[in-house]
Parts: structure tokens; sequence; C-alpha cells
């Protein structure tokens, strides 16, 4: 009976149960691969490799701030910036209107579209890369932002437009019929009205969007080249620096990459579930 | 008189027209940008990927590209070393996802027993983080803690008077170690949807269970799992679809070795294209890979639908 007292999720207050503890070093055992590799990025650069590894040090930023002015660290991250922002942009603005037609109009096909989108993503990005290669050396947009921001307009549509949908459903007619009524026109009530009550839509479709696109490897490293090189290319290429491997390096640039991310995570943590599942699961966490 | 009233019902029928013309006009008006993205970005290179798969083109040899009917199809079917990649990534994609099941589930319970925990939030940031990571950092961080030199891994092994181990160039080991690696990274993800699939429980129906004193077996049997079925088969479905895609974390962690211990069909698929340039060959391999996807998407879809009528019922 103590026992399951103890164990219901209403208890608030006492010493911190045996749950929590559980809870907690789940938690911590999952991190420590990452927590490692930011130990290794603030180690000195000579006590990288010591047998037995040292768990106790002082701290230094040197490997960091080397790994920030090593030639292309910046360049990746500006790039992967430029493409990522413009891109989810774009696709956001336009799967609003597409998600807004699909919800309200139910044009002939709608079920249909939304298969296939769903269907673009769940393929596998290699199948892809071929088609790909050839039309950007065809058309001329290999290393250009161009090519890069229309190749992830593409690739951040299909989220956007089923996590938008579910959201706009939510959105009784009525707002659309009462502006009607009222002599709105269509713009108005599309972005006046509904895209205000879908906010947390967009906010979960530009965080997770932008993450999809900041870690997408293949079609980047394909596709781009040292003028539109990502993030991803550039952890890729950091083990290849040099003859041996620089581990301080590749810590370094992964703490860079990692450290924004659990960011994210912290604060956008109620969108995740939308985030991961393409939009098609909501609920509380 | 009468003709005022037909004249007033057959304006009213005019009008109800012409909104519903207006209004179909402005529904493909508001699709076109979607679908010039998507005629451009995914039907065009479908429709090459096809055509291309009918063909001998191998871009390294200078005959150019030659018609050569379903022979690629053909060759696929009986390649060995694929099929054996095909085989080995549905292995792959079971084992990991009984784990990361397993161990999502029971670590999802904990979370939900312990909805208000302190700091359950920073915990869970923590806890989360690894599926978010790109699986090139995932590779690469894996790659440093296992070596077998200076892999802190390989400290603890030698300090417990075990012997010295290169887990990703083993044979024996390497496939276990990817599982391992692809289970610490997923299995957040399959408590995550743990967590949602406890969450889509009513909070009346569960009350209710625990005022009636239900035995806790009886609980999840007709409480909680009538509603958290669909979620979880949903994550399922999901992790399914993301291990059959899985590449990155191959390429860089084993390089689908030792030998091909490995290598799973996406990886085989981006070194047919990109190694040997087979570009007929690897469209053909891409083709079913691309029947694959629509077919788990439509399992996906009925999933989906299923809970949304189930929902609709209660």
């Amino acid at each position: 009976m103590s026992i399951a007292t103890t164990m219901t999720p209403s208890r608030k207050k006492g010493p911190i149960s045996l749950l929590t503890m559980l809870c907690w070093s789940t938690a911590i055992l999952f991190f420590l691969p990452i927590a490692w590799i930011i130990a290794t990025a603030l180690k000195p650069k000579n006590t990288v490799l010591d047998i037995p590894p040292k768990f106790f040090f002082m701290p230094t930023f040197q490997n960091l701030l080397d790994a920030i002015n090593f030639s292309n660290t910046l360049a990746y991250f500006v790039h992967s910036l430029i493409y990522s922002f413009t891109s989810v942009f774009l696709a956001i603005f336009v799967s609003f209107l597409a998600a807004y037609s699909f919800s309200r109009f139910k044009p002939a096909g709608t079920e249909f579209l939304m298969f296939l989108l769903l269907s673009t993503r769940f393929v596998p990005a290699a199948a892809f890369v071929i088609p790909f290669f050839q039309l950007f050396n065809l058309l001329q947009l290999k290393d250009s932002f161009l090519g890069l921001i229309i190749f992830y307009t593409m690739f951040s549509i299909p989220f956007s437009v089923w996590i938008l949908k579910g959201f706009i459903d939510g959105v009784s007619t009525k707002f659309d019929e009462t502006g009607m009524v009222y002599g709105a026109t269509r713009s108005h009530i599309m972005f006046k009205v509904i895209l205000p009550q879908v906010r947390s839509g967009l906010v979960a479709a530009f965080v997770f969007n932008i993450i999809f696109v900041w870690n997408e490897f293949l079609f980047n490293f394909q596709l781009g080249g040292l003028k539109t090189y990502g993030i991803p290319v550039g952890l890729f290429t950091s083990i290849t620096k040099g003859g041996q491997v620089d581990w301080s390096f590749v810590a370094s640039i992964g703490t860079l990459y990692v450290l924004p991310l659990a960011l994210v995570i912290f604060f956008f943590q109620k969108y995740l579930l939308v985030g991961l599942t393409f939009g098609t699961v909501r609920g509380e966490v | 008189m009468t003709k005022k009233v037909l004249d007033f019902e057959s304006k009213i029928k005019e009008k109800k027209t012409s909104v519903a013309s207006t209004n179909k006009r402005m529904s493909w008006l508001l699709l076109t940008p979607v679908l010039i993205f998507f005629g451009l970005m995914n039907i065009l290179p479908t429709i090459w990927m096809l055509g291309l798969s009918f063909y001998d083109y191998t871009l390294t040899s200078s005959k150019g590209a030659t018609f050569i009917g379903v022979t690629n199809y053909m060759d696929f079917v009986k390649n060995e070393q694929l099929s054996q990649s095909v085989t080995r990534t549905f292995l792959f994609l079971l084992i990991a996802i009984i784990f990361q099941t397993l161990f999502g589930v029971l670590i999802g319970v904990l979370f939900w027993k312990n909805d208000k925990m302190p700091g359950r939030r920073f915990a869970l940031t923590l806890f989360f983080t690894p599926m978010v990571v790109t699986p090139i950092a995932t590779a690469l961080f894996w790659k440093l803690i296992l070596d077998p030199t200076f892999g802190v891994i390989n400290y603890f092994l030698t300090s417990l008077g075990l012997s010295k181990t290169d887990f990703l160039t083993d044979t024996n080991l390497a496939f276990p170690t990817l599982i391992v690696v692809d289970t610490w990274m997923w299995t957040p993800f399959m408590a995550l949807m743990t967590l949602a699939a406890l969450g889509s429980v009513p909070k009346a129906e569960l009350e209710a269970a625990s005022v009636d004193k239900l035995p806790i077996r009886r609980q999840i049997t007709t409480v909680i799992w009538p509603h958290a079925k669909f979620i979880l088969m949903l994550g399922i479905l999901l992790r399914s679809i993301d291990a059959f895609k899985t590449m990155d974390l191959t390429y860089i962690m084993t390089n689908g070795g030792p030998g091909d211990r490995t290598e799973l069909i996406a990886l085989s698929l981006y070194r047919f294209a990109f190694k040997s340039f087979k570009l007929g060959y690897s469209s053909a391999v891409s083709v079913f890979l691309l029947f694959v996807a629509i077919a788990l998407t439509a399992i996906y879809l009925y999933v989906l639908n299923a809970r949304k009528k189930a929902e609709e019922q209660s």
C-alpha cells in the first residue's frame, strides 16, 4: 500500500523519491556520451589521448577557440544559417497557403497529395541523390545557394504542410464564414484571422525544419561545394583534417554543433513530439 | 409573385455556383507554389530515376546510355550482395526496434509516473538530445568513445581485466555495436512516443479506473492500451522507416565494414552511385526503395486514420 502511494504521479513534496532518482540517472546515462565529447573539447590538447583518460582536469577554451578560428569552421556555420533559414521561411510560407487550401477548400485529390508529400520524406535520401546530382549539373545549380535553397525548400514542405493543415483543421470554419459575411478579403482572413491562431504550428514547423535542414548531410555533400558546405560536412571533414585525427578539433566542432541543439530542445520541448512525427501526432509529453 | 420568387431563387443559385467556382479557383491558386516545387523537385527526379533504371549507364564508361529494359531489375534480384544487404537491413531494423521499444516504453512510463519531478524539463533535455544529433556527429562521437587505443570504453574494459576490443572492426562485434549505438540514439524517441501515447489516455477514464480500484493489469488492458496503442504503433512505424533509411551513421562509423557486416541497403545504394558510378543500376535499386517507402507511408496513414476513427467514436 505504501509503495502504491509513493508511486502515484500526484506526489509533490518530500525527499527525492526513488522514481526521481531513476529518471535522473537514466537521463544522465543517455547524455554521458555527449558529455564526454564536451569534456574532450575542454581538455588541454596534450592530455586528450591519455591512458587512463583524465576525468578531472582544468577546463580550457583554447580548443574551441582554435576550432572557430580554423579556416572553414565559421564559413560552415554561416552557410548552414543562410540556406536553412531562407529555405525554411520560404517553405513555411508556401506550405501555409497549401495547408489552408487543403483544410478549407478540400480540392479533389487532397488526401492523395498529402499521402504523396509524406511519402517523399520516407524515401532513403540516397535513392534521390542521383537524379538530383544530374539535374543540378544540368541546370548548373551545383555549389550554389540558389540550388540548395530550392532543394531544402522542397525538403521542408511536406512536414510543414502536414503540421499546418493539422493546426488549421483545429480552427473553426466559423472564423472564415464570419469574415466573409463582413466582406473581408480571403488574404485578410488567412493572414490576419487564421494565421495568429496557428502560431504554435508555425513555431514547431520552423524549429524542426531548421533542425532537419541543419542536420542534413548527403545532399549538402553531393549538391554543395566549398562555397556552400554546411555544418554536417564540416563535421565529416573534421576527421580527415591533416594526417592523424585531431580529436580535440573533432570534439570542439561537435560541441559547437551540439550545444545550440540542446538549448533548442530545452526551450521548445513541447513541440518535440509534433516535430519528430512530421506533424502527424500532437499531444502533451 | 411566383416569378419574383423564382427569380430570387435562381439568383441565389447563381451566386452559390459563382462562389463555388471562385473557391475552386482560389484553392488551386493557393496550391500552385507547392505543386511547382513538388513537380520540380519530386515528380521530375522520380521520372528521371524511373527512366534511368531501364538503361545501362555508367558514368565512367565512354559508351553512354543504352536501353536494356528490365535487366537492371533482374540483376538486382539476382545480386546476392544486395539481397544480403536488404536482409541485413531488416534484421537491423527488427532487433534495434525491439530494444528501443522495450527501453523506450520502460523509461517513458518512469517519466510519465513522475510528471512533477524536480528539474523534469532539464532531465528530459539531457535524455532527448541524442535523437536530434545528426548521425554524422553521433558516428564521430562513438568512434572516439569506442577507439581501441584511447577510447574510454576500452579503458573501462581493461581496468576490469578484459582485453582491448576494436568494436567497429571486429567481424562479430561491429553489427551488435551498430545496434547499440542506434538504440542509444532512438530509445529517447520511443520514450517520447510512449509519453505521448500515455498522454492520449483521457484523464477522466484513468481517474475512474483508480477510483474503482481496478487492478493495474486490468487498467492497462481496458483503459490505457485501447488509447495508447495507436501512437505507440505510429512510433514503431516511424522508427522502421528511419531505420530503413539509415546511411550516414554506417557511412562514417564503419563504412559498411568489416567486410560487409554493417552494410545496410541505403549505403549499398550510395556506393553503387558514387563509387562505381553505375547510375542505371542504382536507379533500379532506388525505384525499389521508393516502392518500399510508399508502402510504409500507406501503412502509417492507415494507422493514423484508424486512430482518428477510434477517437471520433469515443
